[in-house]
């Protein structure tokens, strides 16, 4: 199986356009087509071709950079989905499938049967498809990239004869000095002498040759499946004390965290489905705040969903899945070890298993001049907390939306009343002069530039004044400690 | 070192005063965002005592702001009006300084020389740092600061204020009562404890305070511009640029008033700087510039000069020296004496004597033609006969500017020139100008758009569509057309903010031949530093700035034409005897005329370009003088001014040789009443519109140097009311300043058309008499000129010079003659035909051949030639002298694996050699050879490919019979050798098509363009139907219809894919990672590869 426009396919499956499309990479400092569709080509456009000379035969071409990485994720999406022809499928870099239907073709009902209900399927996906069948992985792989269809079991030179030398995998520069000696055709070079081949092209040549006409074996590998993370336990007798729960889910954890220790895998999202007598089920989700594997630690987070949870008759059956994983590789312990992290991380699921772990947030800090600005709120199972923050200028404790007060001048007001309150200038430091940032429209920033005052006032109290000069008026934005 | 001056100057009551002692300019790289002009006019704006330009370790920009201010000087009114004090300056006083960053200091140094001896300290410390660095770095320690700083003005900017002081106490141990502290506000909320710090810091360091605005910008609106800038320093784009942004506008620059306020607790400060600003009291016009005076030995620069000049005359003149001569050089000698220039030509002189010593042939090129005094010393070779020299195009007293005189050497031989200079004159004392690379509209769009996050789909439709030629700005409504919101805030920033880019310098880059050579130092005159090139110096001033000064250069040029001239020379010295020279080549050939008035010019200087050769025959050209007006002609100056059209029919005598006015007839005489030449554009200003000589030159200078300053449109009044005043019509009076608009960057001056025409002259006399040694010297310059080897081997075929395939038995590595039977030369191709083969192993072939070799084997062990370069000999069928076929050849080389022998096999006995069993190996047919050779060389001695696609290819008109067939519309089919799209021509593109029988010219207009676009750009093999065009014997084909059938010339090559139906193996090939050597393409790739053609993109 092979997609000759894997790639372009992937994204356009997802943006259909009748235009011409194509991926383009940078490579070595050149912005190259990587992919492009049937349209593209059909205007002349091919793949290394430089992007500036792309836009030059067509202007308006549609062009989207590619994802290599997107694209090997599709491909192993495809060979997954692959299996339901035969269970061993491999994978043919970069772009094509290798099957052995040896034995299960007749479940479709013969090869060509198959083959067109490969074709008819993927085409549906939207993904262009060439296939070829053959005895060796070697011919398939010719078939498919150059004449496409099934070769008769058996004599592979006469499908593989009239192919050109380029079918046999072989590298470029091989390809170009065969055809230079005139041994354009694989018949070519299956009737040329072995051995002064071998002195001139090396011995890739000849193996390749044989690999495709059986004389040398190859297998196919397939890929093994991912580890699945779930337990189950049946109970004899229903149960419906949550402490008898408890007791379950712990040996139920015990498992699972071996499993995952075995991974290198912690939990960050749990399940508990629990089965009731009456089919009826229950389940229990889990959030944690970090990837943990300790059933010690997760167990007593189970506690208060467990308590929840209805049991009804009686539950019959367990089952424990962690729905999300991520790596969590061994770690040496040390005399410092991440404890108080692990504290941190129990504490906000602790709380978000009330609130909801997407309401505990942490403030982290940003880079930009403008104060409101200067710091993210982000939900803190999600985000790590960010080395210590880098604060030029002195900012205040509090900020709030600009409160306006009533003075004028450029020069911080002597007595100004804020929130009901009367207040008297003490000290005054500044001007800070802040200018918006002129790339981003922002509505708060509309009156132009301010100019930010730290006041100190004989009450008290510490405010952040600012004036706007260009709109004449006064603001109190904040409050120091 | 000389004391501080002891009584400050006299505070002058009345407005505060200021002066502004650290700015930056844009020739910081990437960091300034204003240019030095535009500082220096707002200065003069607000006011200011002083402004110091001090980029980062450079003095790049600074003669920029000297020449902003003489154009401001000149350009104010008269002194007395607008209510000024009088004796208040008008305008700032310029400082010459630096900011120097130190690799092992917290503070940066603004050093502000006080005299001319203190400049040239400086000159010489950036030197020294620049020449320790890379192109670009300069490296400078506290310890070369403490050594070569004297009577210089210090003002220090710590970085990090806590651990300023031990530096700045140990610079003013060193310097006292010259160094300062620069306070500079900051506006971030705590100036006035960051300014009660620096006082602090100030007193304890006994280093006064000082205040200064450290200045990035003119204005606040370039705000954005440097945001844009420090992203394009940084590589991030406007969304990541957080707080590297600048919080604000405040490090533009500012008045007095702005900065007494901020420093109204320390006015000492601001007063400092006008003090400061009274001490420095260098000019860049104090830089004097002094001849080498190596030429003169002892002999006063003006006899010798004389002396020369004399005797070069009676060489020139063997029979006597006209008495005009005498006269005309005897006013040259006056003028230059008086404005003492004879060292300078004496220097030229020693220069192209040293060139002509060691057989490298040169010329003068450009205005120096109109010197008898030049042709006196050889420096040009056209003679007072052949054109009116008017020597006060070349050196005028009035224009107060040096003249430039440019010499064009072999480009091959140009290094020696420029390295004996080096050797000569010393690192120290001779250096290449600089180039300021711009932002030009490409890179800036490209640029700019990138940091915006515009993606390339934008960018490049901005480029390619907006722009386009004009450069003059965005269009709202090409934008709607490209589907885009002129209205979207984001695309409106990024329009404006190219629009404020471009033109911004870029990087210094070389200058291609300008050299400055002083007398004393040259680094005391200016910073030099490395190029990119190994062995080149480099001067921080581009040309222009070196004009502004009064600075001499002379221009080293290389120009392939000599170098394939000189190698012709060498040719005829070797086979037929003579000994010719520029000089020496007969006149007035009739012959060579004859040749040139049928368009047979492939190879000849100048005129071999596709334009030239259609003109050719409509100007018929018979005398010398033709030539030079035929070389001026075909220029987007005359084009644009649409003289060319009126020129050739008064010249073919279709229409009566008039003159506007009586006064006109003696500037456009010559040329038939049409301003041909750029000095009778400025001519006509002078005669026609009544402009005095100086302002025709500030015309000139208007034009192309200080665009920027915006003087243009006064000018254009100016020149159409005066010229209207004279009684000319207002159509003549445009379409004149259109034409000197053009001229200013794309006009020949007569003198400079007379020198190339020459070179043409030289060359067509070549061709015409001695085909293949022109056709062998035009091979060995290669890369040169217009055409590829392959139309020049088929041009000199056609002539009937039999040409030799290349072969290990007789080739050398450059093409060579050889004496036939019958007396005729013979070209044999030499190695340096075959693509990729090195000289080294070239001359390996030559030296090891003795009698000759047997076979690739033999090659292997006696010559000792690596594997890669047998199959390269192969591939081109080297060995066919051998009785191998190419196919035989190369089977023979794959064996050889090992890049040298081992001894034991080194001398096989019989029998113990691998026997190996017979292989039989397709025969290679004409097509495949053709194709191979293609690859080999890209030219083939075979065939023509066309000849053996065009049984295949129905329904052909030969080339050849183009210009007799009776037929109005017909086809053609051959390879595309050009593809032009010249700007004048308002988006026509022209192609040449080449066959067998020969080449076709076709107009390919731009609605057939728009529906033909991928042929027209990517196709190699073009099947062309339209109509034909006929003028004169020039026959063009208005293309109507244009098929790419590139894919056919895989034809020829791969036959047998073909027949088994296996199209396009490669092309639907899944995506792979970046090949070496990629050689398996598509096959239009492949034709691209193999016949490749000249293109316009």
């Amino acid at each position: 199986m092979w997609f000759p426009r894997l790639a372009s396919d992937r994204v356009l499956r997802a943006r259909p356009t009748e235009a011409p499309f194509a991926l383009t990479l940078r490579l070595s400092n050149v912005e190259r087509i990587y992919c492009l569709n049937a349209r593209a080509a059909r205007l002349g456009l091919h793949r290394g071709m430089p992007c500036a000379d792309a836009r030059a035969f067509c202007p308006d071409l549609l062009s989207h950079p590619a994802d290599p990485q997107a694209d090997a994720r599709f491909l192993a999406t495809l060979r997954r989905w692959a299996t339901r022809y035969c269970p061993w499928v491999g994978l043919e870099e970069p772009a094509g499938l290798v099957l052995d239907v040896t034995g299960s073709a007749h479940l479709w009902g013969g090869e060509t049967e198959m083959l067109a209900d490969m074709r008819a399927r993927l085409a549906r996906a939207g993904l262009s498809l060439r296939l070829g069948l053959a005895d060796t992985r070697g011919a398939a792989w010719a078939l498919a990239h150059h004449a496409e269809g099934i070769a008769a079991p058996g004599d592979l030179l006469t499908p593989l004869g009239p192919l050109p030398v380029a079918a046999l995998r072989l590298d470029d520069e091989s390809c170009i000095a065969l055809q230079r000696m005139g041994l354009r055709r694989v018949a070519d070079l299956a009737a040329a002498p072995r051995a002064p081949l071998a002195r001139r092209f090396g011995p890739g040549v000849l193996l390749r040759l044989d690999q495709a006409l059986g004389d040398q074996p190859e297998q196919i590998t397939p890929l093994a499946d991912p580890p699945h993370f779930a337990v189950r336990l049946t109970l004899p007798e229903p149960i419906g004390l949550a402490a008898d729960v408890m007791a379950g889910t712990a040996r139920l954890l015990d498992q699972l965290c071996a499993k995952l220790k075995a991974q290198e895998a912690g939990a960050r999202v749990l399940c508990l489905t629990l089965r009731r007598v009456d089919q009826g089920s229950g389940q229990v989700e889990l959030r944690l705040a970090g990837a943990m594997r300790d059933p010690a630690r997760i167990l007593p987070l189970f506690e208060r969903g467990v308590a929840a949870a209805d049991a009804g008759f009686g539950i019959d059956q367990m089952r424990l899945e962690a729905v999300r994983v991520e790596a969590l590789p061994v770690q040496q312990i040390g005399h410092r070890g991440p404890a108080q992290r692990n504290g941190l991380d129990d504490l906000i699921t602790r709380i978000g298993t009330r609130i909801g772990l997407q309401n505990v947030r942490r403030f982290l800090p940003a880079d930009s001049h403008i104060p409101e600005r200067g710091f993210l709120v982000a939900p803190a199972a999600y985000s790590a907390p960010e080395g210590p923050w880098v604060c030029p200028r002195p900012r205040p404790l509090r900020l709030f939306a600009p409160e306006p007060i009533v003075a004028s001048g450029p020069q911080p007001p002597e007595q100004f009343r804020w929130r009901r309150m009367r207040l008297h200038t003490a000290r005054a430091t500044g001007p800070e002069r802040i200018a918006p940032e002129w790339w981003l429209q922002d509505e708060n920033w509309g009156a132009g530039l301010r100019d930010y005052w730290q006041i100190e006032t004989r009450q008290g109290r510490r405010l952040w004044l600012f004036h706007t000069p260009q709109n004449p008026g006064w603001f109190v934005q904040g409050e120091f400690a | 070192m000389t004391t501080p001056p002891v009584a400050p100057p006299p505070v002058a009551p009345g407005p505060p005063a200021y002066a502004e002692l650290c700015v930056t300019t844009n020739f910081s790289f990437l960091a300034g965002a204003s240019h030095p002009e535009e500082l220096v006019s707002r200065a003069a704006e607000l006011r200011l005592g002083a402004i110091a330009i001090t980029d980062r370790n450079s003095l790049a920009g600074v003669v920029r702001a000297y020449a902003a201010l003489q154009e401001l000087r000149r350009a104010a009114p008269e002194p007395g009006g607008n209510g000024t004090l009088p004796g208040t300056p008008r305008l700032p006083r310029l400082i010459v300084g630096c900011r120097l960053v130190l690799r092992d200091s917290p503070v940066d140094w603004l050093a502000l020389p006080c005299d001319r001896a203190a400049y040239q300290r400086l000159s010489r410390l950036l030197t020294l740092g620049k020449r320790r660095a890379e192109k670009g770095e300069c490296h400078l320690d506290l310890r070369d600061l403490l050594d070569g700083c004297a009577g210089t003005i210090l003002i220090a900017l710590p970085q990090h204020p806590a651990t300023a002081a031990p530096h700045i106490r140990q610079l003013r141990q060193r310097f006292p009562g010259y160094v300062f502290l620069g306070a500079a506000p900051r506006y971030d909320g705590s100036d006035q404890a960051h300014l009660a710090a620096c006082a602090r810091l100030a007193q304890t360091t006994c280093a006064p305070m000082v205040a200064v605005g450290d200045v990035l910008m003119h204005r606040a609106g370039r705000r954005q511009l440097a945001d844009v800038l420090t992203c394009m320093r940084e590589h991030i784009t406007i969304d990541q640029i957080g707080t590297r942004a600048l919080p604000n506008a405040e490090r533009r620059l500012k008045g007095a008033e702005d900065m007494a306020r901020l420093f109204r607790r320390y006015p000492a400060a601001i007063r400092r700087t006008l003090e400061i600003a009274a001490r420095c009291s260098f000019c860049l016009s104090e830089l004097s510039y002094e001849y080498p005076d190596e030429i003169t030995d002892t002999e006063a620069p003006q006899m010798r000069l004389e002396r020369l000049c004399h005797a070069g005359l009676a060489r020139r003149c063997p029979d006597g020296i006209p008495e005009r001569y005498h006269a005309l050089a005897r006013k040259e000698l006056a003028l230059v004496g008086e404005l003492g220039f004879a060292a300078y030509f004496l220097t030229v002189h020693d220069i192209v004597q040293y060139a002509r010593s060691v057989g490298i042939l040169c010329q003068g090129r450009g205005s120096a033609a109109n010197s008898i005094l030049c042709w006196a010393l050889g420096i040009t070779d056209v003679s007072p006969d052949q054109i009116s020299m008017v020597f006060e195009r070349f050196l005028s007293k009035y224009r107060g500017e040096p003249p430039d005189i440019d010499v064009d050497f072999e480009h091959e031989r140009r290094e020696e020139v420029i390295q004996h200079i080096y050797e000569k004159y010393g690192r120290h004392r001779a250096g290449l100008c600089a180039t300021v690379i711009h932002f030009r509209t490409r890179a800036a769009i490209r640029e700019v758009g990138k940091v915006m996050g515009l993606s390339q789909d934008v960018t490049a439709s901005l480029s390619a569509q907006i722009w386009g030629h004009s450069g003059a700005g965005a269009d709202p409504d090409r934008i709607r057309e490209l589907g885009l919101d002129p209205a979207d805030r984001r695309l409106a920033q990024t329009i404006r903010l190219i629009g404020e880019l471009i033109g911004f310098p870029r990087h210094l880059s070389q200058h291609v031949g300008g050299f400055v050579i002083t007398r004393g130092r040259l680094d005391e005159l200016c910073p030099i530093a490395n190029a990119a090139m190994a062995d080149r110096t480099v001067i921080e001033w581009d040309k222009d700035d070196i004009d502004t000064l009064g600075i001499l250069k002379v221009d080293i040029l290389g120009l392939g034409m000599l170098s394939c001239i000189r190698k012709a020379f060498d040719l005829m010295a070797q086979h037929e005897g003579q000994q010719p020279t520029l000089a020496s080549i007969p006149q007035e050939d009739r012959a060579t005329y004859d040749m040139l008035c049928i368009a047979d010019a492939v190879g000849v200087f100048q005129v071999e370009s596709r334009a030239q050769m259609n003109f050719l025959p409509r100007m018929r050209p018979r005398t010398f003088y033709d030539l030079v007006i035929e070389v001026a002609i075909v220029r987007p100056g005359p084009i644009q001014g649409g003289m060319v059209q009126p020129y050739v029919k008064r010249r073919q005598g279709r229409e009566a040789v008039s003159f506007p006015s009586q006064a006109l007839q003696q500037v456009l005489g010559k040329t038939l009443g049409v301003p041909l030449f750029q000095e009778q554009a400025m001519q006509i200003a002078v005669v026609a519109a009544g402009f005095t000589a100086e302002e025709a030159d500030r015309l000139r200078r208007s034009l192309s140097t200080f665009r920027r300053m915006g003087t243009i449109s006064r000018f254009r009044d100016q020149f159409i009311a005066g010229m209207l005043g004279n009684g000319y019509t207002p159509e003549f009076a445009s379409r004149c300043f259109s034409q000197i608009e053009g001229f200013a960057d794309y006009g020949f001056p007569e003198s400079h058309a007379a020198a190339f025409a020459m070179l043409t002259y030289v060359s067509s006399w070549l061709k015409c008499h001695h085909p293949a040694i022109f056709a062998c010297a035009l091979l060995n310059s290669q890369p040169m000129g217009f055409y590829a080897p392959a139309q020049i081997v088929r041009d000199a075929r056609e002539h009937g010079v039999e040409v030799r395939p290349v072969c290990v038995n007789h080739s050398t590595w450059d093409n060579s003659l050889e004496r036939r039977a019958d007396g005729a030369l013979a070209l044999q191709l030499g190695f340096r035909q075959i693509k990729g083969f090195r000289q080294d192993d070239a001359a390996r072939i030559v030296a090891a051949r003795g009698n000759g070799y047997r076979d690739p084997e033999s090659l292997w062990l006696r010559a000792g030639l690596a594997p890669a370069a047998l199959e390269r000999l192969a591939e081109a069928d080297a060995f066919s002298d051998t009785g191998l076929t190419r196919r035989a050849a190369l089977w023979q080389v794959r064996a050889i694996r090992a890049p040298a022998p081992l001894p034991l096999f080194a001398d096989p006995l019989d029998g113990e050699s691998i026997a190996e069993p017979a292989v039989t190996l397709p025969a290679m047919h004409l097509g495949e050879e053709v194709v191979e050779d293609y690859v080999a060389m890209r030219l083939s001695l075979r065939a023509h490919p066309m000849e053996l696609l065009r049984p295949s290819v129905g329904g052909l008109t030969p080339h050849a019979e183009l210009a007799n067939t009776a037929a109005r519309r017909c086809t053609v089919c051959g390879l595309v050798i050009t593809r032009q799209r010249p700007g004048t021509a308002s988006g026509v593109i022209f192609l040449t098509l080449e066959d067998e029988t020969g080449v076709c010219n076709v107009v390919v207009w731009p609605k057939v363009y728009a529906q033909f676009r991928r042929a027209v750009m990517g196709g190699r093999l073009l099947r062309v139907t339209g109509y034909l065009q006929r003028e004169g014997i020039v026959v063009h084909l208005i293309a109507q219809q244009i098929e790419d059938i590139s894919h056919r010339l895989t034809d020829l090559g791969h036959p047998l894919e073909e027949a088994v139906g296996v199209t396009r193996p490669q092309a639907d090939d899944a995506p792979r990672p970046p090949r070496h050597a990629p050689r398996a393409q598509h096959p239009r790739e492949q034709a691209k590869r193999l016949f490749p053609s000249r293109d316009f993109h």
